[in-house]
């Protein structure tokens, strides 16, 4: 809170220390994007969970800007071999859909395993990746996917998820939503057992040529997710050797990766480890 | 002075206050608030309903669970405006008004859900909240469910048989008709 950001210690939480904002409420995307280019320093609010935390640990803005209303960022549909999510999209209206179940069951399971209920009815995806906490989950469950993000201003920009830390914070508008190509996908499978020390989502796609190319996406408390990456010349994933493409993935971990609660060496032992199960899991059962 | 007769803050011709209206425990309610007033701070000092704890003040502990459009919220993270249009229960409106106590109330009671009762309120909530998604929870369920809660005192078996008790007073004719 302000107090704390002013270096006053351990003080008794208050709540009326939280600093008032501005406050728009519109109700359509082009009245939000109107409202953005207006307010270039407009911070967007979604389900909020996330903002009034950042604002507790002393963030203040100053215009925000809340989509509560804009509708047509709570769509998910699936076209043309392509999943599209929109950013207003709650983890339990996600993890519930009928379309992420019939098309990608095991995004639905990774997103349903996150969090608790209670947040799961009132976190975004939009809020969950737009927050850029290393410790969130969405930003490895769709990293691992290539999932797209796509941001409205007077352009549309379209983004990688896994680009999420590549970048300042600011935004290149308000993010409408993630795709994720589901055509090539193989299979798909989240590990957080181990969490937080590490977690990976590994996806598994046919290359057009040919081969297969195995994906894996490390995540962790207090560092950013690391994209894994492994094409081998093999036509089905039976053909894989769990372990030995494990230890590949986890070979490209590098040392930025380890921290005080487990140091790199430890972490790409987790990697080849979780990773090795996802594939025998993949080999298994080949679904999505 | 009250909260709502405080004055109203601005920036230049921005208003930092927002105008609410909405349903609480079946009775309308109006208030102008700043902008940054979360729902625990508006239901607590400006409504009355002190039965919304708060405490983590982080989303974790559970213990601010109000119910918005039947949907558990943790209070404490929530802002006001969020709730401006909607219907919010809180734990002060699960009883009849003539004191009934609702099914989980009596279910916690019976089966000993709490000890010092400062997370029961939002534990009730939750209760209710699942009750309504699923009349008929398996253990398991209800473990998910519960497990957004935070009970220092009981270790949560009693919270467990508590919300299994619950169900089943709902399936039975209850004064207080809660959970349906």
């Amino acid at each position: 809170m302000r107090g704390q950001k002013l270096g006053a210690g351990l003080i008794a939480q208050n709540q009326s220390a939280l600093p008032p904002f501005i406050l728009y409420r519109p109700t359509s995307l082009p009245e939000a994007v109107d409202l953005n280019e207006q307010h270039p320093e407009a911070v967007m609010a979604a389900g909020c969970s996330d903002l009034v935390a950042q604002i507790r640990e002393g963030y203040e803005p100053e215009v925000v800007i809340s989509l509560q209303h804009v509708n047509e960022l709570r769509s998910i549909s699936h076209e043309d071999g392509v999943l599209s999510i929109g950013s207003m999209v709650t983890h339990h209206a996600g993890s519930t859909s009928p379309d992420i179940r019939a098309f990608m069951p095991a995004l639905a399971t990774a997103w349903g395993s996150i969090a608790t209920v209670r947040i799961r009815y009132r976190g975004t995806l939009g809020g969950n990746l737009m927050a850029r906490r290393f410790r969130y989950e969405l930003p490895v469950i769709l990293s691992a996917l290539n999932g797209q993000m796509h941001f409205q201003a007077s352009d549309v920009t379209t983004l990688p998820v896994s680009s999420l830390w590549d970048r300042d914070a600011r935004s290149p508008g308000i993010l409408t939503g993630v795709t994720v190509e589901t055509g090539s996908l193989l299979w798909y499978g989240y590990e957080r057992s181990m969490r937080p020390v590490s977690t990976v989502a590994l996806a598994v796609r046919r290359q057009a040529g040919a081969g297969i190319t195995v994906t894996a996406v490390c995540g962790s408390e207090y560092r950013q997710p690391f994209v894994l990456s492994h094409t081998a010349a093999a036509t089905a994933i039976s053909d894989l050797d769990p372990v030995a493409v494990g230890a590949v993935l986890a070979s490209q971990l590098p040392d930025a990766a380890g921290d005080f609660t487990g140091t790199a060496e430890y972490r790409r032992h987790l990697v080849g480890v979780l990773s090795s199960r996802l594939l025998a899991r993949a080999a298994g059962y080949q679904q999505k | 002075m009250t909260p709502d007769a405080q004055d109203s803050p601005s920036v230049g011709d921005e208003k930092l206050t927002v105008d609410l209206e909405f349903d609480l425990n079946g009775s309308p309610e109006r208030h102008s608030v700043p902008t940054s007033t979360t729902v625990l701070d508006l239901l607590r000092n400006n409504c009355g309903k002190r039965g919304v704890r708060g405490s983590c003040e982080r989303s974790v502990c559970g213990a601010c669970t109000v119910l918005i459009d039947d949907v558990p919220v943790a209070a404490c993270s929530t802002f006001a405006f969020e709730i401006d249009g909607t219907r919010v229960e809180t734990v002060e409106g699960l009883a009849a008004k003539d004191g009934t106590l609702s099914a989980q109330q009596q279910a916690f009671r019976e089966c000993g859900g709490f000890q010092c009762g400062f997370c029961t309120s939002g534990m009730l909530m939750m209760t209710t909240a699942l009750l309504r998604e699923n009349p008929e929870p398996d253990r398991e369920e209800i473990r998910e469910w519960i497990s957004s809660n935070t009970c220092r005192c009981t270790g949560y078996e009693m919270i467990l048989e508590s919300v299994e008790r619950a169900a089943q007073l709902g399936r039975t004719p209850q004064a207080n008709g809660e959970p349906q």
